[in-house]
């Protein structure tokens, strides 16, 4: 996961020249709509030919529950309730990730211990747990918070533990000579040191978090967009089911963009540092 | 001042004056027991106050090794370091080090100011106070102004200059340094040695610096220690007589110069 | 007695966690929280019967071919996109935007309008994975040294040579990647799916296991299957080492 993830952003990313950008946009811009354009025709076509099961609604219809689906106070009710069970599992998986992470990386022996457990509970897939969660803590919001820090807690942990496992050693010693006490090494050296991994990890975990929020309303009578996915399904309301499909889509891809993009003004430094 | 025209075999104790640092008996090596790779062995020395000494010898005969000892990084096996008559059993305030790999000692996310700075806030020094040892320190190496600049905005040789300051800054009375003008161009080398010659005789700090250029340990030191061997030891001392005034030309056409340099690159071929 | 040593400091954790749970549940009364010598008794009676082993088989037989259908059309229409700049810059958000979709949320919508049969479950899965394996092999193609290009192309290489000789194995680094984000995604995709709505499978037993109020039997799948995907994660990477030995060998890393 991590080399993807990890990679600095290339040269290509740069803003070429602002007159050609500008140009070069609108085409782009219209090709993109354009683009748009063909897709919904070939879901149309796909539908009225039967090419697609029958119950797949039409693109009018779609669009029409979008419309439906964002004048309904019930859809934003559930959108905040996946919403705040989400931010809340993210907040503490980074909270305990980065704590745990920071103590490990640094302590050779404990980093030893923990490789195990650590990586066990990296590739166990949590949804399994959920049915004996569930037996547990009920159907609560509680329960879907659990869910979610078990799921997203550890791409936060691994991330923070590589992060300062990577601390250099002319920093390490630079410290010891000049006897910066635990503390403020910790909070000036460990943890920006460790910085670019740990954003990593923290943007993997509000991906997981939200699968893990909605997927849990999907399986549960838990209240959310999930639920609210699942009870359109089942009353036969396949217009509002693709609508809230969309808006999750949506949801999902505006947390990704806003992190990465506070990622990137935080990690100013990392970018010019490492060339 | 009368100079002498020729070098003198020097002592490894001071001529005069107070002993600042001392090294007695100091055994170094890697690994325990009979897994133990020795470095160094029974090396004494005595550093007075604003002096610079030199320690040079071939890589990998324990320069590094020393200076981790020194500095309280890595005890030693055997013996003991002082200063200012205190035995040190780990880093100590009187000691600041510059190494040799500047780019990986300065801390990218801090602008330069916050890296000289950062010492004095481990001591709990109070932030106008610690900007502005930070602001004198970088302007004793010529990089006033400079604080706001991030260590990867500058060249290599600013920031060796950086590292410099920042051990200025903690005001220590030991400067350590491992090869620091290693990683520089030549002339950017020269403008950095000619800065810590200034350095010593305008603040009075006691350098020793360990380099394998033995040019640059004859230039800037009052006395040179070659150590050679395996482990090493002391092969030889030299006091160079130079005073703290040096000329990039004219000490190195100093005939006293070529004798030390003659003398220690033929000890050195011999071992 | 080097390795011995090794491995007792990789192991004493989990062995104490293990040992630790085994204690304190043994005599355990909350009904929920069965004690583990009895998990994995019934494990082991219902690994020995074959059930758990057919239903082991069917989910991952799903997992397997999703996951086939995904890393086909990926990497294909990665090529393809990857190799035409406009094309790429055109449909740069469509892609990104479904690979930001909660797989999880496609579940009701695939299985309530195809059935409970095993090809909504590959498809859910195939779609769930596609993206990361699109976009990464996007990102792989993009990657080729251009230089490497120029000489195929000065040297007048067939098309069809040159996609399977030159841009795959430049691009395979991040192909694997791709796949290597897409394996949990499956994995969980393959577990929610089965555990919405299925007939058979490991997602069947633990659903079918709580519905009847059979605990260990609940505690028991769901380790199985947690140990399942851990087991395929770990051999997905030892995979991952032995197809980009050359990778790792040239330090391009
Ligand atoms: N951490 C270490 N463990 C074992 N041997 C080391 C270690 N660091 C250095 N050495 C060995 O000690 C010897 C001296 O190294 P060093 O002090 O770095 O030499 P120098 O600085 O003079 O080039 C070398 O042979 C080197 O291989
Ligand atoms: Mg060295």
């Amino acid at each position: 996961m991590t080399t993807t993830h990890t990679r600095a952003p290339s040269a290509e990313t740069k803003a070429p020249r602002r007159s050609a950008l500008l140009q070069r946009d609108w085409s782009l811009l219209a090709q993109r709509l354009g683009a748009l354009g063909i897709i919904l025709a070939l879901w149309q076509a796909a539908v009225l030919t039967g090419l697609l099961p029958s119950i797949t609604p039409t693109v009018p219809e779609v669009t029409l529950g979008l419309w439906t689906a964002v004048t309904s106070t019930s859809f934003w009710t559930a959108l905040g309730q996946t919403l705040s069970a989400a931010t809340a599992g993210w907040i503490i998986s980074c909270v305990l990730g980065v704590f745990l992470g920071l103590l490990i990386g640094p302590l050779r022996w404990l980093d030893r211990s923990t490789s195990v457990t650590v990586e066990f509970g990296r590739a166990f897939p949590t949804i399994a747990l959920m049915p004996v969660i569930l037996l547990l803590l009920g159907a609560t919001t509680s329960m879907q918070i659990t869910m979610v820090v078990l799921s997203a807690l550890w791409p936060v942990l691994v991330q923070s533990i590589l992060g300062a496992r990577r601390l250099d050693p002319g920093i390490a010693d630079t410290v010891r000579i000049y006897r910066i006490p635990r503390l403020l090494w910790f909070r000036r050296v460990l943890l920006p040191s460790a910085l670019p991994f740990v954003t990593t990890g923290v943007r993997i975990a509000a991906s997981i978090s939200i699968l893990a929020a909605v997927g849990i309303e999907v399986l549960t009578q838990v209240p959310g967009i999930g639920r609210m996915i699942t009870l359109a399904q089942e009353a036969q309301r396949w217009d509002l089911a693709f609508a809230y499909l969309f808006f999750a889509g949506l949801f999902g891809w505006t947390v990704t963009a806003l992190l990465a993009r506070a990622e990137s003004s935080l990690l100013a430094w990392n970018r010019q540092a490492s060339g | 001042m009368t100079a002498p025209q020729s070098i003198h075999t020097g002592s490894l104790d001071v001529l005069g004056g107070e002993v600042l640092l001392d090294v007695s008996h100091v055994s170094m090596g890697y690994g325990d027991g009979e897994h133990e790779k020795r470095i160094l062995e029974d090396l004494n020395l005595k550093v007075g106050h604003s002096e610079f000494v030199s320690i040079v010898g071939p890589s990998g005969v324990g320069k590094t090794t020393l200076l981790r000892g020194l500095s309280g990084l890595l005890p030693p096996k055997r013996g003991t370091v002082s200063v200012a008559g205190q035995t040190i059993t780990g880093p100590h305030p009187d000691i600041a080090a510059v190494f040799q790999d500047y780019s990986r000692s300065l801390m990218p996310w801090m602008t330069t100011r916050e890296n000289v700075a950062f010492p004095l806030q481990g001591q709990g020094v109070g932030r106008r106070e610690r900007n502005r040892r930070a602001e004198e320190s970088l302007e004793e190496v010529g990089l006033s102004g400079q604080g706001d600049k991030y260590p990867w905005e500058m060249s290599g040789g600013m920031q060796q200059r950086v590292a410099i300051a920042r051990a200025l800054a903690y005001h220590a009375k030991v400067l350590l340094m491992d090869e620091p003008f290693a990683s520089v161009d030549a002339q950017t080398r020269f403008d950095l040695e000619d800065l810590v010659v200034n350095l010593r005789e305008a603040l009075g700090v006691t350098i020793v610096l360990v380099t394998h250029d033995v040019d640059e340990a004859i230039y800037l030191a009052d006395r040179v220690i070659v150590i050679a061997e395996k482990p090493a030891t002391v092969v030889d001392v030299i006091e160079t007589g130079f005073g703290t005034v040096r000329d990039q030309v004219d000490t190195k056409a100093d005939p006293r110069f070529q004798d030390a340099r003659g003398r220690i690159l033929t000890r050195l071929r011999k071992a | 007695m080097k390795t011995l040593i090794r491995a007792g400091w990789t192991l004493w954790l989990p062995v104490l966690l293990v040992t630790i749970w085994w204690f304190a549940s043994a005599n355990s009364t909350n009904i929920y929280v069965p004690s583990l010598s009895r998990i994995v008794e019934v494990l082991w009676r219902d690994i020995s019967s074959g059930l758990l082993i057919d239903a082991a088989r069917v989910s991952l037989t799903n997992l397997a071919v999703g996951l086939l259908i995904a890393a086909a059309v990926g990497i294909l229409l990665g090529l393809l996109i990857g190799e035409t700049r406009r094309l790429r810059l055109i449909l740069d958000p469509y892609i990104h935007f479904f690979r930001s979709v909660p797989q999880s949320a496609l579940v009701p919508l695939i299985i309530g309008a195809m059935g409970i049969g095993a090809a909504p479950k590959i498809y859910t899965v195939a779609f769930a994975c596609v993206w990361p394996i699109l976009l990464n092999t996007i990102d792989g193609v993009r990657g080729v040294e251009p230089t490497i290009r120029s000489v195929s192309r000065v040297f007048g290489v067939p098309k069809l040579l040159y996609f399977r000789r030159v841009v795959l194995p430049g691009a395979m680094p991040q192909v694997v990647a791709g796949l290597r984000v897409a394996l949990p995604i499956g994995i969980v995709v393959m577990v929610v799916s089965e555990l919405f709505a299925s007939n058979q499978g490991l997602g069947f037993y633990i659903l079918n296991s709580s519905a009847t109020f059979q605990i260990p039997e609940t505690w028991g799948g769901a380790l199985m299957v947690g140990v399942i995907g851990y087991i395929i994660v770990i051999m997905f990477s030892l995979f991952e080492r032995r197809v980009l030995s050359w990778y790792f060998r040239s330090g391009a890393l």
